[in-house]
């Protein structure tokens, strides 16, 4: 190994992995020292990572700008929601339902969207959020309209006899964390895996990528409906977590916020679309203490951060990666 | 099948309204062969490469590839077969990528069987990807880029960029390259290496080419056979020589 690949695999292995457990071992006692309000604010973030993970995927690595998300998050949280409430099932047959659902229905609603071209396509998406939303006011006898669906049961698990209810805001973060970790894994090894190296390449260079051979449109369409199913998941929880839902969880407000997430975070990095999330959600819920001034604030965040750190802050992420290094 | 050429096209037809960028090609490339096709700017050279590769569809005319009739194919298609591969007049890389980088993603889509396996995370995935780096790393060598290996393809010049191109149409070890000018604009030192390389895949990896150039020079050392398009038709045909003496060439083409 040459002196630059034995650095490469020494800091993967030296500073990153302890840095994450550390973080992960932080996450895990957060609540012995974390109030109710700051632990919602994280659970919240947590929910959102979600959607943010699959628009990371579709946008920051696959190169395709969509504004889809808050539809296949609306359509997770009404799949949950209804099963929930109609049928009685538990947490992880809802949660699994609303992934499946929200990746379904990316597979007829991609498969015309994907050939359009790049500013048609982003409309094309923003209908879709739109038209979610008026399904969910207008088929009021199976959404109930506008008022929604109320009363939806806390994620509650059931093993033959035996069942457990996630009720206190401690053990939904717990149950929350879980799952953003699993979503991080998962993300992480689409990835690192050859289909994840065919995605970079679509985004770096579509007709090239084309030419070697990679059927570039049967990719942007599995990495649709993979992202959708992010979403969907990210849904689920949200409803279980708010207990209710409504028309209003199909919004563009959410579609940009997970814009905001994976674009403030770093497009195209694992690591920045978590900081990003823990620190946009994080930052509107701790902005609540002065509710006037709330999207005022946000809106200068917003700005001092496109001029400032216009790829986001995965780019300083990586410069305090190479602080430490060198250090060393 | 071997007295078959790799490459047959007769009759090879594009019209955009009433214009004929090419007008009834009749072209063949031997097994092992070296083909040259020269002619003036707007000739149609470039045109006919898209009709053959797919990245447009011929009026008229067909295509076959080994044999097989792959007329209207997309470039997609063809590709995806990766027994014949193309480059384009404009060096294209994926330039925020390194060389090694490059060159696995040129060699992804022919070890892996299908989109769905490319997801796949297990060793079987993972042997394949180091087969591809191994193949990589090899190619890497013999173009003589090891050096700026680990540097972002787009940082590297025009020459360098046009060795990885050519280094990643090796990936899937195919059977034809097509090149489209590839010594377009780049410096006389790398032309030799590019040379070189060219009959080193030839003559060790067996694969044939139909190469678009305006350098002469190159043309008649490397190519046994040289097509000549003027005004989308076929001027001549014939050996280097034949075509450097012949009056119609040299009044289209070579000047007088």
């Amino acid at each position: 190994m040459t002196p630059a690949e034995l650095t490469a695999t020494t800091t993967g292995r030296d500073l990153r992995v302890p840095f994450g457990i550390a973080l992960i071992a932080l996450a895990c006692i957060a609540p012995l020292f974390l109030g109710n309000y700051p632990l919602h604010a994280i659970i919240i973030a947590l929910i959102f990572l979600l959607p943010a993970h699959g628009l990371n995927l579709l946008l920051g690595y696959t190169g395709l700008l969509s504004l889809a998300q808050a539809a296949f998050f609306g359509i997770g949280a009404y799949t949950s929601a209804l099963l929930a409430v109609h049928f009685g099932t538990p947490f992880y047959v809802n949660f699994l339902a609303a992934g499946l659902m929200a990746g379904a229905i990316a597979l007829p609603l991609g498969i015309p969207a994907l050939r359009l071209r790049a500013t048609s396509f982003v409309m094309c998406t923003l209908g879709f959020v739109i038209i979610g939303q008026a399904i969910a006011k207008n088929w009021i006898s199976l959404t109930r309209g506008d008022m929604g669906l109320a009363a939806i049961p806390k994620p509650w698990f059931a093993l033959g006899p035996a069942s457990f209810t996630v009720s206190g805001t401690v053990s939904f973060y717990y149950l929350v964390l879980a799952i953003a970790a699993i979503a991080t894994l998962v993300a992480y090894l689409i990835v690192r895996s050859p289909a994840g190296r065919n995605m970079i390449a679509i985004r770096e260079n579509e007709t090239l990528a084309e030419s070697v051979g990679i059927p570039t449109w049967y990719y942007k369409l599995v990495v649709f409906m993979i992202s959708a199913a992010f979403a969907g998941l990210g849904g689920s929880l949200y409803a279980h977590y708010l207990t209710v839902v409504s028309p209003l969880t199909f919004q563009m407000y959410y579609s940009t916020t997970m814009l905001i997430i994976v674009l403030g975070g770093g497009a195209g990095t694992i690591s920045g679309v978590i900081f990003g999330s823990l620190l946009f959600v994080g930052l509107t819920e701790a902005l609540r203490v002065a509710p006037e001034l709330r999207m005022i604030a946000y809106g200068f965040f917003l700005l001092g951060l496109v001029f400032w750190f216009p790829s986001g802050f995965a780019p300083l992420i990586a410069r305090f990666w190479s602080f430490l290094e060198r250090r060393k | 099948m071997t007295g078959l050429p790799i490459l047959d096209i007769s009759g090879l037809c594009k019209s955009y309204g009433a214009v004929r960028a090419v007008d009834g090609v009749d072209l063949h490339v031997d097994r092992g062969e070296i083909c040259g096709l020269i002619g003036p700017n707007g000739s149609g050279k470039s045109t006919f490469f898209d009709c053959v590769t797919g990245l447009a569809k011929p009026s008229a005319g067909a295509v076959k590839l080994d044999g097989q009739d792959i007329t209207g194919w997309s470039l997609n298609d063809i590709a995806r077969e990766g027994r014949m591969l193309r480059s384009f007049q404009k060096t294209v890389v994926f330039s925020a990528l390194d060389i090694e980088e490059n060159l696995v993603i040129a060699g992804q889509m022919f070890t892996f069987p299908g989109i769905l396996s490319t997801f796949g995370i297990g060793s079987a995935a993972r042997n394949r990807v180091a087969a591809l780096r191994e193949r990589a790393r090899e190619l890497i060598k013999i173009a003589g880029l090891w050096d700026v290996r680990f540097q972002p393809a787009g940082k590297l010049s025009g020459g360098q960029q046009k060795l990885i191109q050519f280094a990643s149409m090796l990936m899937p070890e195919p059977k034809l390259i097509l090149l489209d000018e590839p010594m377009a604009g780049i410096n006389p030192k790398l032309i030799e290496r590019v040379v070189d390389s060219i009959r080193l895949a030839n003559t060790s990896f067996g694969v044939s080419f139909l190469i678009i150039e305006h350098n002469i020079d190159v043309v008649t050392s490397l190519c046994k056979r040289v097509v000549v398009l003027d005004q989308g038709r076929k001027l001549a045909e014939g050996t280097p020589d034949d075509i450097v003496q012949n009056q119609a060439v040299r009044e289209a083409y070579l000047g007088g």
